[in-house]
């Protein structure tokens, strides 16, 4: 997995790529963490589309920074969801907790 | 066809994509549908890692056994290691209210597969995963 940030607007945008499993969801929760807290960003956009794997332990890094942005009154938005992400959430019925978009572009003016 | 593949690997996380990379393809090849062999992936992918978390406590040099059985109308998963017991209460189905305190992989397993059998034996812990093929007959063993 490769994950970076990028500025869009007042956004951050983080661009994932590559499998989240037990390997590298330390990784994804480390920056999503400093992304929402140390930035600050009153928008954090997480681009899954190039995404073709998630376990449990990269829901659970995408949960954290949601709680965390929640308790800072950022917002979080999921979008690019292809089936494996999308079929993972569901499965841990998840994906009602999120604000989930079709593309990046929604999710900015979400 | 009747075959079985058996793999012995170290409890290392850099592996888990191995694991996925034979059962996505042996679950292609059995006759799954994609959203079938994507949840068979994910549920042997969840039980490696609760494995390497939780019965090895995060020690990257154990060993897991791993047998993937085809047959005619199903595939099941034989998952084995010597480390410590499986907590019962993790096996137990629970609303996914309760699950703050991790537990997602265990839900993901008993959602996909269509039997889950662990048992404790005096060498470690034995997880038998069953997925049937919906065309063929359900019958069991």
């Amino acid at each position: 997995m490769k994950a970076s940030t990028r500025q869009v607007g007042n956004a951050t945008v983080v661009d994932i790529v590559g499998a989240i499993d037990l390997h590298s969801s330390p990784d994804l929760r480390k920056l999503l963490l400093e992304t929402v807290r140390e930035k600050a960003a009153p928008r954090v956009v997480v681009n899954l589309q190039r995404v073709d794997y998630i376990d449990s332990s990269g829901i659970a890094a995408l949960v954290e920074g949601l709680k965390t942005s929640m308790g800072l009154k950022s917002r979080f938005v999921l979008c690019g969801l292809g089936p494996a992400v999308r079929e993972v959430l569901k499965l841990t019925q998840l994906i009602t907790v999120f604000q989930v978009c079709e593309n990046e572009e929604q999710a900015l003016r979400a | 066809m009747t075959f079985a593949l058996k793999l012995e690997l170290p409890s290392d996380p850099e592996l888990l994509g191995v694991v996925r990379s034979v059962v996505q393809q042996l679950a292609t090849v059995t006759g799954f549908s994609d959203e079938e062999c994507r949840g068979i992936t994910v549920a042997v992918d969840e039980a490696v890692t609760n494995i390497i978390r939780h019965a090895y406590q995060d020690r990257h040099d154990q060993a897991i056994g791993l047998v993937c059985q085809r047959r005619d109308d199903r595939l099941e998963f034989i998952l084995t290691d010597s480390g410590l017991p499986v907590d019962p209460q993790r096996l137990r189905e629970k609303p996914l209210g309760e699950l703050r305190g991790g537990g997602l992989g265990t839900h993901i397993i008993q959602q996909v597969m269509d039997q889950v059998h662990y048992e404790r034996l005096p060498e470690g812990n034995r997880l038998r995963l069953v997925k049937y093929l919906k065309h063929k007959d359900a019958g069991g063993e």
